[in-house]
């Protein structure tokens, strides 16, 4: 055989060898653009026997939102004695467009929170979070999701809530936890909350509500470890506009790992009334 | 326009039933909705027995704990007893109507009496506990008798040197798990809520959200204690059992609102939920505390769902002004005091 | 047989009594029993609250200075069973109060009493226009 005929036939072989084995390749998930195949190295999404995606476990969310929602940089703890335990990390925040569209006036009122936040900020006290911070406080959470209402069981103060998922029923009063309605649009679950009674903030330095608040929260399961998690929050009092905050909770995995308690009044007793202990 | 009813004629096999004007209305005492002939537990829809809804303990709210001690080893009332029973609840439900103050009211430092919730109908049991055959709490084991016993709500001048005086209801942490059920004046709400795995347990006061999980994995590890213990599930027939054990020691007793002698790290309570109808839920709970009392004992009472029945918030530690007062009432009087006492050693 | 009927007579009264007062929230902690108090107030708001909800009013005296007052009452959770709710006692209601003055002499005290100035109690039976319906609580 010529040399010239060798080349060819060696290029080709070469040719089709490098097709099919880049085919191989790429049917077999190794590539590095995402593949079509995606679920075949994840698990399905668990599903109620009628289909709809369900929500049961334990999950809970990453990153610095409960700090401060907004893109913020490191900062050092108003208590030296906390070091670097105290201090505050890092964050992009999760708040659409970074910026919480605040009336002037609602924006001196965070401003004038943040300054005071160690006297005001709910968390510290153990007072229930409301919606949305309670989702992504330093805590898991436990939905609860069946055939009927969902609870989510919150492990931070021992707060919950109970989503009716039958007809819409107005709050007959303003609460910490709100009154939560939920409904399916396809696979996303939708909850609206209401009658927050404007106590609760949205992280600890001073970004709050009033008890006009209103908060739609969607929930989606793009795979079974993760929940898409968006919130469009709206307040005619101290909004120029709705806005919206999206985040990811996490499934936790670890094998023992299970709602725990975290009843944390007996521990902020001596902050609240200390002072009013006797003196011996 | 005042709400009407009918008269109530008790007969052997039943109470009739009285009408409410409002679904939502303190309703005028009645029985429960007749039970279908045939009635079968109904399943979710991946196959476990449904026990969903809002349950009350309402009914026996009022019952002694501990069972009065002529009535020997009879769990029940006669159908003469329930029937005096009823026609108390009747005259109460009466007197809650009463729109007007009577003359001779007695003013006391407690809250208004018509705002308290009210038994639908009797209880029909001498009793909470219903094991021992007499109806009362073993004795304490010696250890036990010594512990101390916070200060719960009637107590005009209690020690108030802190907060730690008080009960763990009145500081808004926990009732613990037989006080978060037992029927009490007010909140006796309990929405069970089941998912594929796990039955839930949303209890009005102090906001406790009980998650059992069904799936047999083991208790947690000892070091792992709470208030509300370690719950883990499992059914029998239509009976929900739920082991608990895991519990903080020296804290809530057994009693209503968490009340009584603070049960011990040894704690473990056994509980039966078994629906009977659509609106009756026999509930039970096995008490086996070694380092306590001196044999497990048994308390029973029944859940029912009432129409228009919901929880509502309880949020307790955000709104405790009255804690605030306690201490600072306290203070004031010792301050009063050690002022007068000075001014007398002059 | 008379001795008998009377035993089970007192017991069954035993099993009717009303429940005992360990079994709500502390109240007789926080007002002193020697400060009886009799306040008409016009309601500035009501704190549907727990463990008890709180109705504050302006008290005026004879010479027309006002004072706050915070009135304790119970838990607000089995008037919202029975229908009323956050708006059935509008401010500008004019109430009575009957009770005992908060142990450290602040403008406190509990609502054992509580009526409006025609004698009718506040919340009595539910929402539904019952006799003590709130001027302006919603009918069912």
């Amino acid at each position: 055989m010529s040399f010239l005929r060798r080349s060819v036939m060696t290029l080709s072989a070469t040719a089709v060898f490098l097709l099919i084995a880049g085919l191989f390749i790429a049917e077999s998930g190794f590539s590095q653009t995402p593949s079509r195949t995606a679920t075949r190295t994840t698990a399905p999404i668990p599903r109620m026997p009628d289909g709809k995606p369900n929500f049961t476990g334990l999950w809970q969310a990453l990153g610095t939102a409960d700090w401060d929602i907004k893109p913020h940089y490191a900062h050092a703890s108003p208590f030296f004695q906390l070091g670097a335990e105290g201090a505050e990390p890092a964050g992009e925040g999760i708040v659409d467009g970074d910026v919480i569209p605040y009336t002037p006036e609602a924006a001196a009122k965070a401003k004038e929170n943040l300054a005071n936040r160690m006297k005001l900020d709910p968390e510290l006290k153990c007072y229930m979070p409301g919606i949305p911070r309670a989702n992504y406080l330093p805590f898991p959470f436990q939905i609860v999701q069946g055939n009927k209402d969902i609870a989510f069981a919150y492990e931070y103060a021992t707060s919950n809530r109970a989503v009716n998922m039958a007809k819409f029923r107005e709050g007959q009063v303003d609460t910490w936890m709100g009154t939560s309605n939920g409904h399916w649009e396809g696979a996303t679950l939708v909850i609206d909350v209401s009658s927050l009674n404007g106590s609760s903030w949205y992280d600890r330095v001073g970004d709050f509500q009033t008890e006009n608040t209103h908060v739609i929260e969607r929930f989606t399961l793009p795979d079974a470890d993760h929940i898409n998690y968006e919130a469009t929050i709206d307040d005619k009092t101290i909004y120029t506009r709705p806005w919206k905050i999206s985040t990811v909770f996490y499934r936790r995995k670890e094998k023992k790992a299970q709602l725990n308690e975290f009843k944390c009044v007996e521990f902020v007793e001596e902050l609240i009334y200390g002072d009013l202990r006797k003196k011996k | 326009m005042r709400s009407f009813r009918l008269t109530v004629m008790l007969m052997p096999a039943g109470l009739a039933l009285l009408t409410a004007a409002s679904a939502l209305a303190q309703s005028a005492p009645h029985a429960l909705p007749t039970a279908p002939k045939n009635w079968v537990q109904a399943k979710t829809p991946w196959g476990d027995p449904d026990i969903q809804g809002t349950w009350t303990s309402d009914d026996c709210i009022g019952a002694p704990m501990n069972r009065p001690a002529n009535f020997g080893d009879r769990g029940y009332l006669t159908e003469q007893e329930l029937s005096e029973r009823m026609k108390r609840l009747e005259q109460q439900h009466e007197g809650d109507l009463k729109d007007t103050v009577d003359a001779n009211q007695r003013v006391g430092t407690g809250p208004p009496g018509n705002w308290g919730e009210r038994a639908r109908r009797p209880c029909k049991q001498t009793s909470l506990v219903v094991d021992p055959p007499n109806g009362r709490t073993p004795e304490l084991l010696p250890e036990a008798k010594t512990r101390p016993v916070p200060e719960g709500a009637g107590n005009n001048n209690p020690k108030a040197d802190s907060w730690e005086d008080f009960s763990w209801y009145i500081r808004c942490i926990s009732r613990g798990v037989t006080g978060s059920i037992l029927p009490v004046i007010y909140g006796n709400g309990q929405q069970i809520i089941q998912a594929p795995g796990y039955v839930t347990i949303l209890q009005e006061m102090v906001h406790e959200a009980r998650v059992i999980p069904l799936d047999g994995r083991p208790h947690e590890s000892s070091e792992v204690r709470s208030y509300m213990g370690d719950a883990r599930g499992h059914w029998e027939g239509n009976t929900l059992v739920v082991e608990t054990t895991n519990f903080l020691g020296g804290r809530t007793g057994i009693g209503l609102n968490g009340g009584g002698t603070p049960t011990s790290e040894a704690l473990k309570l056994v509980e039966r939920f078994t629906r009977t109808s659509p609106d009756e839920m026999k509930y039970e709970v096995t008490v086996d505390d070694p380092k306590t009392y001196t044999r497990p004992f048994k308390i029973a009472f029944p859940l029912t769902q009432e129409t228009g029945y919901q929880n509502f918030e309880y949020a307790c530690h955000e709104g405790n002004y009255a804690m605030f007062d306690s201490l600072s009432g306290a203070r004031a009087k010792e301050k009063a005091a050690a002022a007068k006492a000075a001014a007398q050693s002059k | 047989m008379k001795k008998a009927l009377l035993v089970l007579a007192t017991a069954g009264l035993a099993l009717l009594a009303v429940a005992p007062a360990r079994a709500h929230h502390a109240f007789a902690a926080e007002f002193d029993a020697d400060k009886p108090v009799k306040l008409k107030g016009t309601v500035t708001k009501m704190e549907w609250i727990n463990p008890h909800a709180w109705i504050h009013i302006d008290v005026k005296a004879e010479d027309g200075t006002v004072t706050n007052w915070m009135i304790e009452a119970a838990a607000p959770n089995s008037l919202l069973r029975r229908g009323w709710n956050k708006n059935s006692l509008p401010a500008g209601t004019e109430i009575l109060i009957e009770g005992f003055q908060a142990k450290d002499q602040s403008n406190r005290a509990n609502g054992s009493v509580i009526t409006f100035t025609d004698g009718k109690k506040l919340f009595v039976g539910n929402a539904a226009g019952d006799p003590g319906a709130a001027p302006g609580a919603p009918k069912q």
